[in-house]
């Protein structure tokens, strides 16, 4: 910042001049034909601003779409991150299943074999399906969370 | 404390109260820029409508720039667009001279400050105040104007030079 620049915006922001900055302006003919003009414009007073209110009410539609697709957002990564294992899971569950079988129809009656198999495999789906519905619902605690912790 | 950048962030997602605290960081620079800049005409609407645009536009708001240059730079664009708007702003400069000159007009009229920034092109009049009354740096000016430092460097010695013209007693 040049000694001029200085003395401008001390001028301005209507602090006092230190002794350095009083006998540039007295010897720099440059601030000495600026002083008045800077002085007035010193003195521009400016109201105080308006409360935060007013924005906040006029940008409220507008805050709740934007939480809204973030919910949306978030909740479509948390199901899209959780959809990428899927087929592996099920893969492993399918031979699981298939060895399940395969290993108590030596012991038992295929029949009974069968309906044990059943009942595994459907607990099984029963359970996927359960962790699966829960993804939504963590997913929007966590987002919540993470506001509140923002906000704190 | 959290940062502007981390809560441009949050109101990208819908705080409220995100919003709320950067308002209350930059409500008092942010009305005085455009205060000085409009002279105190449509301030209140143009205060709030700089705030709705960062609202609107928080999601594409770049972190790795600083959120008060970006705050600036909506405002001095929404400025001169208030500037092209019909009717044109009722200023004749000529007026000022003519008032510094005239013996009977001397004091606190001809040197009123309203009417000093308003004598000066919308380009001198947002780097007089960006520089002199917001204490920004020519670098800081250049980014929020959107130009060269020396075009800063020479808008502001154009400024006051004219500036220093019409308060000559």
């Amino acid at each position: 910042m040049t000694e001029c620049d200085e003395v401008r915006t001390m001028l301005l922001s209507g602090r006092a001049l230190d002794a350095g900055s009083a006998s540039h302006l007295a010897a720099c003919p440059r601030c000495s034909a600026e002083q008045a003009a800077v002085r007035a414009l010193a003195a521009y007073a400016v109201p105080a601003p308006p409360s935060p209110a007013g924005v906040l009410a006029a940008a409220a539609p507008l805050l709740a779409l934007r939480a809204r697709r973030a919910g949306w957002r978030a909740l479509g990564r948390a199901v899209a991150a959780a959809l990428v294992p899927l087929p592996l899971v099920l893969l492993v569950d399918v031979y699981l299943v298939r060895a399940a079988y395969g290993m108590l129809q030596a012991l038992l009656p295929r029949v009974l074999s069968f309906y044990v198999v059943f009942n595994y495999a459907a607990t099984l789906t029963l359970l996927l399906a359960v962790t699966y519905a829960m993804v939504p619902i963590v997913a929007e605690r966590q987002l919540r969370l993470r506001r509140e912790e923002s906000r704190a | 404390m959290a940062t502007d950048e981390e809560l441009i962030g949050a109101v990208a997602d819908g705080d409220g109260r995100a919003l709320e605290q950067l308002c209350r960081r930059y409500e008092r620079g942010l009305h005085q820029f455009i205060f000085r800049h409009t002279g105190g005409r449509d301030v209140d609407d143009l205060y709030q409508e700089t705030w709705l645009r960062v609202v609107r536009a928080a999601g594409r708001f770049d972190r790795r720039r600083r959120f008060s240059t970006w705050l600036f730079q909506i405002a001095v664009n929404l400025c001169r667009d208030w500037h092209r708007r019909p009717p044109p702003e009722p200023v004749d400069p000529a007026g000022i001279e003519d008032a510094t000159r005239d013996g009977t007009a001397r004091g606190d009229a001809a040197l009123d400050a309203r009417r000093l920034l308003a004598a000066l092109p919308e380009a001198q009049r947002s780097v007089v105040i960006l520089r002199y009354y917001h204490d920004l740096d020519e670098d800081a000016v250049a980014e929020i104007l959107g130009c060269p430092r020396g075009t800063v460097k020479s808008r502001l010695h154009h400024a006051m030079a004219r500036l220093a013209e019409l308060a000559r007693p």
